[in-house]
């Protein structure tokens, strides 16, 4: 028992020594409602981009405006980014929750408390991995990268809304700042009389419980140092300028990940993008590239003088060698190649359209199509198309960038181009189109 | 006032059960997926990472902030407004430096081709620390400024 009560009055006298003018339930809900509607963001626009690389049977998707991929993907992983201040300052505000005592006081208290181990431990992997991924890091994970955020996510976003409910009287009390501050700037306590921890902060009642005086031992004196020099507390003006100063730097630390590196995504900031993996205009024809021709094994077939594009409907095969593609009637698309890193940039793309060589084995207007690349490993070698893109008036095989023949790195001899479409899915180095 | 006092106490109840079962599906789809779409060989890894993100968190970095956190209280003779600029500056170029850090080490290792992280980062992230030093610098200068005439007034 004994032991018990020393272990409580550590665990007291560290939420004590934790204790700050930011760190109180109004601070956690406002950092919350933020983050919680980053993470919100960063779900649904990873979900669309998700059902756009493997769409179940049913699904169809938007094909305009050409940029819609793009700016979802973009705002993805921006939104990401600023998850990582949003949550080392929401952790930061309910730190001292981590030594409540005691421990556990029943079931429900430690599944509560489990869930929330869960929903810290998970939010900060989902963050950390989602970040290494956009340096292609994958060294550092020992497991597959899209699998794992995947799945992740559910659990993030299903803790976050079981986390809401549970706290759900407490955010409804701090929702807004009238009722949370009284005209100090003090916060309006509920919780003190039932908070199992109040009895400690009596220091008579510290050392009946654990027969010994509060700054004895080594914990007891390293404590009331810290004491010593408390933390301000309202009506001291200090305090209101340390909470103040606080979401200061929540707030410039967001706004300077957000400036420096979402230049690669929103062309606007392009002129600042000191600090994102990718550049705008850097790559072969001044484009970025993910995946390059030696990287997918296809510098030779891609090269290859006798290389034909074969678009197949059931029975009806035609070959079209590149002087052939290149005599039929061309079209010009202003599309981006957006990737689901987070990068995108407009170029300039031209050649036959998709639909027309479609047109030329008689594929029914409602056909899904599989587009087989020369790139005989990875997951991407094979996609397959929804007729919405298949027959859009933008999507291309392309020949041409900024009109110059495909860099082999862009996908020559041809390559798919189509308007709101993840990158890995605009196939370069196309060896055949199918109807399925 | 208690949450139980709160006129609209009925309506909290009723949302808390709907936010929460919407909670418990979803988490259980993440787990499913796990389940289904993981490689039952990456489970020692996600767990380590999962419990090394809170060891790290909790832990390391958080302890780290309270150590400085109780060193900085104590300190004596320094405006406590210029304080709250200079943790505002250091709490930004940390998580800066902590996002890119990964990026230098990364394009050290060497990337999968040219056009993946193309720039100087860590030229670029000193011109960054840089310029955060700069804004701190001003807004100090400026507060210092105005706490000076408010003195001179008061006289």
């Amino acid at each position: 028992m004994h032991v018990t009560w020393r272990l409580q009055r550590l665990l007291h006298q560290f939420r004590h020594a934790l204790a700050t003018p930011s760190r109180n339930a109004r601070t956690a809900v406002v950092l919350g409602r933020l983050l919680g509607i980053a993470f919100v963001v960063c779900f649904a626009t990873g979900l669309y981009s998700h059902a756009l690389q493997d769409p179940a049977p049913w699904m169809t998707f938007p094909t305009r405006p050409s940029w819609l991929y793009q700016a979802s993907q973009g705002v993805h992983i921006t939104a990401g980014l600023v998850c990582l201040p949003l949550l080392f300052a929401k952790l930061y505000a309910v730190f001292p929750q981590l030594f409540q005592t005691p421990p556990v006081r029943s079931v429900a208290h430690l599944v509560e408390r489990a869930s929330i181990a869960l929903f810290v431990g998970a939010s900060l992997v989902q963050i950390t991995i989602g970040l290494l991924n956009t340096y292609q890091f994958y060294g550092l994970f020992p497991f597959s990268f899209r699998h794992v955020h995947f799945a992740l996510s559910f659990v993030v976003v299903g803790s976050l809304a079981i986390h809401i409910a549970v706290k759900l009287p407490i955010i409804a009390r701090y929702w807004r700042r009238r009722d949370a501050y009284d005209a100090d700037g003090r916060l309006r306590e509920t919780e003190s009389p039932s908070d199992p921890d109040h009895p400690f902060g009596a220091p008579d009642e510290l050392q009946r419980r654990t027969g010994s005086r509060p700054e004895s031992g080594v914990t007891g004196r390293l404590f009331a140092w810290i004491d010593r020099a408390p933390a301000p507390e309202p009506p001291d003006e200090r305090a209101i300028v340390s909470r103040r100063g606080f979401f200061a730097a929540v707030g410039v630390a967001a706004g300077v990940l957000v400036a420096f590196t979402a230049g690669q995504s929103f062309r606007a900031l392009d002129g600042i993008n000191l600090l994102a993996p990718r550049k705008n205009g850097v790559g072969p024809q001044s484009l970025p590239v993910n995946r390059t021709a030696k990287a997918a094994d296809v510098e030779e077939s891609a090269m290859d003088p006798d290389w034909t594009l074969t678009v197949a409907n059931r029975g009806t095969v035609r070959s079209f060698a590149y002087a052939e593609l290149a005599a039929l009637p061309h079209h010009d698309a202003w599309l981006p190649i957006a990737c689901v890193e987070g990068w995108s940039q407009y170029a300039a793309w031209r050649g036959p359209r998709l639909r027309d060589l479609l047109d030329a084995v008689g594929a029914p207007e409602d056909a899904r199509v599989r587009i087989t690349s020369l790139q005989q490993h990875g997951s991407y070698g094979v996609t397959e198309m929804t007729p919405e893109f298949a027959r859009d008036e933008l999507t291309l095989v392309a020949l041409q960038l900024d009109g110059e023949p495909l860099d082999l790195d862009h996908g020559y001899p041809a390559r798919i181009i189509a308007p709101a479409r993840p990158g890995v899915l605009q196939t370069k180095w196309l060896a055949k189109l199918e109807v399925i | 006032m208690s949450a139980g006092e709160l006129p609209h106490a009925g309506a909290i109840t009723a949302w808390r059960a709907v936010v929460a079962a919407v909670g418990v599906v979803l988490l259980l789809a993440g787990v499913g997926f796990f389940l289904t779409d993981v490689r039952p060989a990456d489970y020692p890894g996600v767990v380590s990472w999962l419990l090394g993100a809170i060891v790290l968190h909790d832990g390391l970095a958080a302890m780290a902030v309270f150590v400085v956190t109780v060193v900085v209280r104590r300190t004596r003779g320094i405006p406590f407004a210029v304080l709250a600029v200079v943790q505002s500056a250091v709490a930004a170029a940390v998580i800066v430096t902590v996002v890119v850090a990964p990026e230098i080490v990364k394009q050290a290792i060497g990337t999968a081709n040219p056009s993946i992280l193309p720039l100087d980062y860590a030229r670029n992230l000193l011109i960054v620390h840089a310029g955060i030093a700069i804004v701190a610098a001003v807004t100090i200068a400026v507060i210092l400024a105005v706490r000076r005439r408010a003195t001179r007034a008061a006289r």
